[in-house]
């Protein structure tokens, strides 16, 4: 296994007066055997972040690096892969899952080399051997979203991005798909970027979280450090958000503010400084001193702040509670 | 399993005309011009232009010769030329089609416009400009039909390799190094061959009848040889002295064209594309399981272990939904044996079976379950929304005290549309996206109260600036494309806002959103609820949005309410589905060092419901006794479970914030009557 | 990307930036049509040199003298390099000139003119009877079918329509002249004369492209009935009529035109059938005897004129399609 490292990455879609710029320089590091989370709000560019790492979207700026080296976009072995949200969009409905797992192999194998690996796979992820027949019609979004697995690990990958994983699947058999990832992960050593909306999906399988907003990455820490004492106002707005049993929807630091209600802005007309300053409980709607906010961007000088926060308010975070 | 399909679509009308028909056309095209080939030159010099007699059945053509024949005859060359020219509109199509998807972004644009361009342009036009080029005979009216068949064969298989094209298999593919030549014919054109082998079909039926007019106009086929459309253009001039020589050529034309479309219909059909609703044999819905809800019966003749467990369940609902905790009157809505069936291939499905839902004044419930659990279906069956085909059936079904089965549409119609309101999942899809969201609202008082244009307008803006719509006045006159998802949402609670409701019925009104537009979506309606006193009923797959907004919680699985219980006894959930459901899915307090609780399998499919208890097979407490229908009945005070072991003690691994993970001992505690 | 920005300066003094989404799609669809316009041209030129072999020869017949050939050769102006010939053709086409015919030696131009009416009104009527009795038929079967109900009416009118649209306009002309021209004797059988003249060649273009929208209308109604926003208006407890005519309707028009579109294209096209059947003396006849008599000025005009009507309705209809549904046209542009 080894590093994966986006260095300035930034992903623009359309021409002209169109372009939206979905990942805007994002610097962040999968360390070899490790889980970042990457969480986010939909529109916040996670998914494309990934997408450009396997070349499915061109990215047009910075570098995509792994142990140091840019990615290579040819042929035959592919050092990343990608295990997409919908289970029921990502298998091939006319190939066989042994067929579609025996495929991402790399090449020069012979079939009977193959259809051992293929059994090798599906019991690795917990599923029967005797399913490399079947085709997927046949099997629940559970079993798919382990195939879909499967088929990501044959090709040898060096780094596995995980795009909204188990967000498709029902409740009751999401569980089970978390476990085999954590599973999979501490068995095989794997570097895997995983992503989700779910603040507490990622908590469960990170060892690492960055938060995005906007295509920013704005803290990146620790997993356990990041959810506990979170160095930017984002994170804790997400963290007070996340429904939980045994809380109340008024459980938000600071308490419940009407103005700071706003929508997510667009990607097409980002604010001006901090993306954030809008509906930030600790920023100039709440503090109106805090003009710096609507005027700087706090990504300058974020690698000197903890957690590396996009926030020129990050030390002093909590102290500054209304 | 294939085969049986084929032979079914045979079976049925469409199937077994267009094979009859195509058969009968495919034996005459071989064994005609062999059989009647000579007989049908013989010139008759004593017969000229004759109408129909006992020698010439449908007379003679201008030199005597037979014209009963010669359409027969001319079967072989009018399938052949057409068959032909489909399979070259049919491989230019392809290879047009497939071209953007193999050569990349830039060319493949160039092949997408080129194809755009030439499908503008009919297709018996583009035939006449390629008839000029190629020649007036048989084989340039081939290639001229061929090739005006391609563009509009190329855009199908465009769309078609498009649509696929952005599916994730795709990428998936893309992502494993599989080449574009690979990914053309083993990922792409296998998904989309049905589509395309029905409109070749058809493509063929078109292209005999374009044959049949390029030589009608005397463009196509040249005189020795000749095809239907020949004889028709000859037996044109003469449709005075014989119709039929004018008439038949058209009808075999017509029938063979009919045998194609017929073809095309069926083998759509068997793959699937198109979806016959046959209401084949459903026979009887079988009866409710309580008739009268104060009154034990039996009516599950057969089961006597059922109906006796049916009689428990009767007097205990009673007793406790109407006797001890509330006064009737309170109620908003009061359903009971609530049961959804919808007609299936293979009988009726129940995906809601039996739910008993009472909705008190000012009290927010909510019910949680998975996909499929049929909560939504019981919210929309509630509100007479339930999809038409859907057989909706209650022993009882109360809103306000009106009985809402008793009831016509149009007699109902204003006690709903003001005390009832709804807020449906996807806000994106939700609105009428060609009209402007003030009038969305304005039409509600406007129907209901008689308001005037102005002062539904007005009402309108004042609920969007209720519901926190910035510059709701602006706002009002947009289009809901203009909105956001969450700005959405609130002006659908909104438009619930336009009367003063009783009841607010919101099936997953935050699915959609992000967590942080969630909250304020959940925060506008519990706002709601404590200013205007309405009952809010809240459906979602998260119990931990539920158990933030309600104050009592109904969990469903597989059509029935499996627990019902106070919020804050959610930690003493006594239904395993509701403990399991608790511990699998994580929250920010979940111990990450530890496995989450799984359940192993699936929910079932509503039409293969196991007897007894549905949750019974995934279940780690499951014995004999789980296979007769458990009861909900009291596990403490105002919690009750459908289940044969209710489980006491906290769950564990605990997700209540501050509570320790205690460990689970299962207590096969009492349960059986 | 290169249209937009001329019709924004085109229109006047727009500030940059500013981007009305009517002027950039009008923008667009005009260079569309510019395009097609010009493939069309280039090609009705080309296809006069596609023939193989010597086009005049061909015409002429294998028995014409040689000087008779060159002559025509040289009147045509098939003698110079293609990329004069091009140029000559375009200014001819800008000042009104299509060449002389072949065969009557009369100006092309002077054909179409004395041609066009009679086809043009054929077309026109047979679209005004589309228009008023399929979107009516279509509807009205989408309410009554809705929900799977009345599988009869479903059935009937399903397999009536597809047998009927399954016929080609000719064949049906054909038949409509057996039995109310040749056995009734209530119509006259061919040629244009008075209001009579036109009911049996109308009928016969409109039938099939009438059913084949009404099926379309009502599929895409049954499918709009369907979506979440239909249902939102049931929960409104708006009376039906509203229901069908304010929220499902005009969200079913926007596929119904743009397939329709396509049908008129072809209804217009079709006409060159019917029109044979029954003697019309319009551009169909003209087009046919042209081809036949190999007469290429008089082809090359026709394919024109035929061509020029088919994109002036696809634009009618994107049109209509953008004032309807004003998001699509947002969003395209």
């Amino acid at each position: 296994m080894k590093e994966l490292e986006f260095r300035d990455v930034t992903v623009r879609f359309g021409t002209g007066h169109g372009t939206v710029t979905a990942v805007d320089g994002v610097d962040l590091t999968v360390p070899a055997g490790s889980v970042v989370g990457l969480v986010g709000e939909s529109g916040s560019g996670k998914s494309t972040l990934a997408k450009a790492a396997v070349g499915l979207v061109p990215e047009s700026g910075g570098e995509i690096l792994l142990d140091g080296r840019p990615v290579r976009r040819t042929r035959g072995r592919r050092t990343l892969q990608m295990v997409f949200q919908d289970p029921y969009s990502s298998l091939n409905p006319r190939m066989s899952v042994g067929d579609s797992i025996a495929e991402a192999m790399p090449r020069g194998r012979g079939r009977k080399e193959r259809r051992a690996e293929v059994a090798r796979l599906l019991e690795l992820v917990e599923l029967d051997a005797s399913r490399a027949g079947s085709l997927p019609g046949g099997l629940s979004g559970g079993q798919r979203q382990r195939v879909a697995l499967a088929r990501a690990l044959a090709a040898e990958p060096e780094v596995i991005l995980a795009d909204e994983i188990t967000s498709a699947l029902d409740v009751s058999v999401q569980g089970a798909v978390l476990n085999l990832v954590r599973d999979l992960q501490r068995r095989l050593g794997l570097s895997i970027l995983f992503i989700s909306h779910n603040l507490s999906v990622v908590r469960y399988v990170s060892d690492l979280i960055a938060v995005m907003y906007l295509g920013r990455i704005v803290e990146f820490g620790p997993a356990a450090e990041v959810l506990s004492a979170p160095r930017h106002p984002y994170t804790q707005t997400l963290l007070d958000a996340a429904p939980r049993v045994g809380t109340s929807l008024d459980d938000a630091v600071p308490a419940d503010r009407s103005e700071l209600d706003g929508e997510p802005p667009s990607p097409h007309d980002p604010p001006s400084g901090c993306a954030f300053h809008r509906r930030c409980p600790y920023g100039p709607l709440v503090l109106p001193e805090r003009t710096i906010c609507a005027e700087d961007d706090p990504m300058t000088g974020a690698d000197t702040r903890p957690h590396r926060a996009a926030c020129h308010f990050a030390a002093d975070l909590e102290v500054s509670i209304p | 399993m294939r085969l049986t399909h084929w032979l079914n679509a045979l079976r049925s009308p469409v199937g077994a005309v267009s094979a009859t028909l195509l058969s009968a056309f495919i034996v005459l095209a071989l064994i005609a011009p062999i059989i009647w080939g000579d007989a049908a030159e013989q010139t008759d010099p004593s017969a000229l232009s004759q109408g129909p007699s006992a020698e010439h059945f449908l007379g003679t053509d201008g030199l005597g010769r037979d014209i009963w024949m010669r359409v027969l005859v001319a079967t072989r060359t009018s399938l052949g030329l057409a068959v032909l020219a489909t399979l070259i509109a049919v491989s230019i199509g392809t290879l047009l089609g497939v071209l953007p998807a193999v050569l990349g972004r830039r060319a493949g644009r160039l092949a997408v416009a080129l194809v755009n361009l030439a499908v503008a342009f009919p297709a018996l036009l583009l035939a006449l400009f390629f008839a000029v080029i190629f020649g007036i005979g048989a084989k340039g009216a081939v290639l001229a039909i061929g090739i005006a068949g391609a563009p509009s064969f190329a855009r199908l298989v465009q769309t078609n390799v498009a649509a696929v094209a952005g599916r994730d298999f795709v990428s998936a593919a893309r992502v494993a190094g599989v080449g574009r030549v690979r990914l053309v014919f083993r990922h792409l054109l296998p998904n989309v061959g049905e589509p395309l082998v029905v409109n070749a079909t058809v493509m063929a039926g078109g292209a005999l009848l374009a044959f049949a007019g390029l030589s009608f106009l005397g463009i196509g086929v040249q005189p020795p040889t000749y095809d239907w459309g020949r004889l028709l253009g000859e037996g044109l001039s003469r449709i005075y002295l014989n119709p039929a020589a004018a008439l038949a050529p058209g009808v075999a034309v017509v029938l063979a064209g009919l045998a194609f479309t017929l073809l095309g219909e069926t083998i759509a059909q068997v793959v699937g594309l198109r979806t016959t609703a046959r209401r084949g044999h459903l026979g009887v819905l079988p009866t409710l399981r309580r008739r009268e809800p104060d009154e034990p019966t039996t009516t599950q003749p057969g089961s006597n272990g059922a109906s006796v467990y049916d009689g428990v369940s009767t007097q205990h609902a009673a007793a406790s939904t109407d006797g001890s905790t509330v006064r009737p009157d309170d109620a908003v809505l009061v359903a009971r044996d609530l049961t959804v069936s919808f007609p299936g291939p293979r009988g009726w499905t129940h995906p809601v079976d039996g739910v008993d839902l009472t909705v008190h004044r000012g009290e927010t419930v909510g019910i949680v379950g998975e996909s499929g659990s049929g909560k939504s279906l019981t919210a929309l069956a509630v509100a007479r929304l339930a999809p038409e085909e859907a057989v909706v059936r209650a022993s009882t079904l109360n809103f306000l005290g009106t009985s809402l089965p008793d009831r016509s549409d149009a007699e109902l119609r204003r006690l709903l549309g003001t005390s009832m309101a709804m807020v449906f999942q996807d806000p994106m899809t939700s609105f009428n996206p060609s009209m402007r969201v003030g009038r969305q609202l304005a039409e509600v008082t406007r129907t209901h109260e008689g308001h005037s244009r102005r002062a539904a307008w007005d009402r309108a803006v004042d609920r969007l600036r209720k519901v926190r719509v910035p510059a709701a006045e602006r706002r009002a006159a947009q289009y809901p494309h203009e909105f956001s998802g969450g700005m959405r949402q609130r002006a659908m609670i909104g438009m619930g806002l336009m009367s003063s409701p009783d009841l607010v019925i919101a099936d997953e009104p935050t699915t959609a959103l992000d967590v942080t537009v969630q909250r304020q979506v959940l925060r506008l309606l519990r706002e709601v609820q404590r200013e205007s006193g309405a009952a809010v009923v809240l459906i979602s797959h998260d119990i931990a949005v539920v158990s933030q907004m309600c104050e009592r919680i109904v969990v469903m699985y597989s059509g029935r309410v499996v627990e019902e219980l106070p919020v804050d006894r959610l930690a003493e959930a006594a239904h395993p589905y509701t403990r399991a459901l608790l511990g699998s899915v994580p929250d920010l307090a979940t111990d990450v060092d530890r496995p989450l609780a799984t359940i192993p399998g699936r929910p079932p499919d509503p039409g293969a419901r196991p007897p007894g208890c549905a949750f019974a097979p995934r279940c780690a407490f499951a014995d004999d006794t789980c296979t007769a229908p458990p009861v909900l009945e009291d596990v403490a005070p105002r919690q009750r479970a459908a289940c044969w072991h209710p489980q006491s003690g906290p769950v564990a691994p605990s997700p209540l914030a501050g509570a320790e993970p205690a460990v689970d001992v299962p207590t096969r505690t009492g349960g059986q009557p | 990307m290169t249209a937009p920005p001329v019709a924004v300066t085109r229109r006047g003094g727009l500030p940059a930036g500013v981007r009305n989404p009517w002027l950039v799609f009008l923008g667009r669809r005009f260079a569309r049509l510019v395009v097609s316009l010009a493939v069309l041209v280039t090609l009705a030129f080309l296809m006069i040199h596609l023939v193989p072999g010597d086009p005049v020869r061909a015409a002429l017949g294998l028995t014409a003298p040689a000087e008779l050939v060159e002559a025509r050769r040289e009147s045509l102006g098939l003698n110079d390099p293609l990329i004069v010939q091009y140029g000559n053709y375009l200014s001819g086409l800008f000042r009104g000139d299509l060449g002389v015919s072949m065969t009557s030696g009369v100006p092309v131009v002077d054909t179409i003119g004395q041609r066009l009416p009679a086809s043009a009104s054929l077309g026109l009527s047979a679209f005004v009877v589309i228009m008023v009795s399929a979107i009516p038929l279509g509807l009205a079967m989408a309410v009554l079918t809705r929900g799977g109900r009345r599988r009869g009416v479903e059935l009937g009118f399903t397999s009536t329509s597809a047998m009927i649209a399954a016929i080609p306009e000719f064949l049906l002309a054909v038949g409509l002249i057996f039995v109310f021209a040749v056995t009734l004797g209530w119509l006259p059988v061919a040629g244009r004369g008075g209001l009579d003249s036109y009911l049996l060649p109308v009928l016969a273009l409109s039938a099939g492209p009438t059913l084949v929208i009404a099926r379309i209308v009502r599929v895409e109604a049954l499918a709009v009935f369907g979506q979440d926003f239909v249902r939102t208006a049931r929960a409104k407890r708006l009376p039906p009529w509203r229901v069908y005519f304010r929220h499902a309707f005009p969200n079913a028009l926007t596929s119904t035109l743009t397939i329709g579109g396509l049908l008129l294209g072809s209804m217009i096209v079709g006409t060159v059938l019917v029109e044979n059947v029954f003697a019309w003396p319009g551009m169909g006849m003209t087009i046919v005897q042209s081809i036949l008599a190999k007469d290429y000025p008089l082809v090359q005009a026709a394919v024109l004129v035929y061509g020029l009507a088919v994109l002036l309705v696809n634009l009618m209809v994107d049109l209509l399609l953008a004032v309807v549904d004003p998001r699509s046209t947002i969003r395209e542009a």
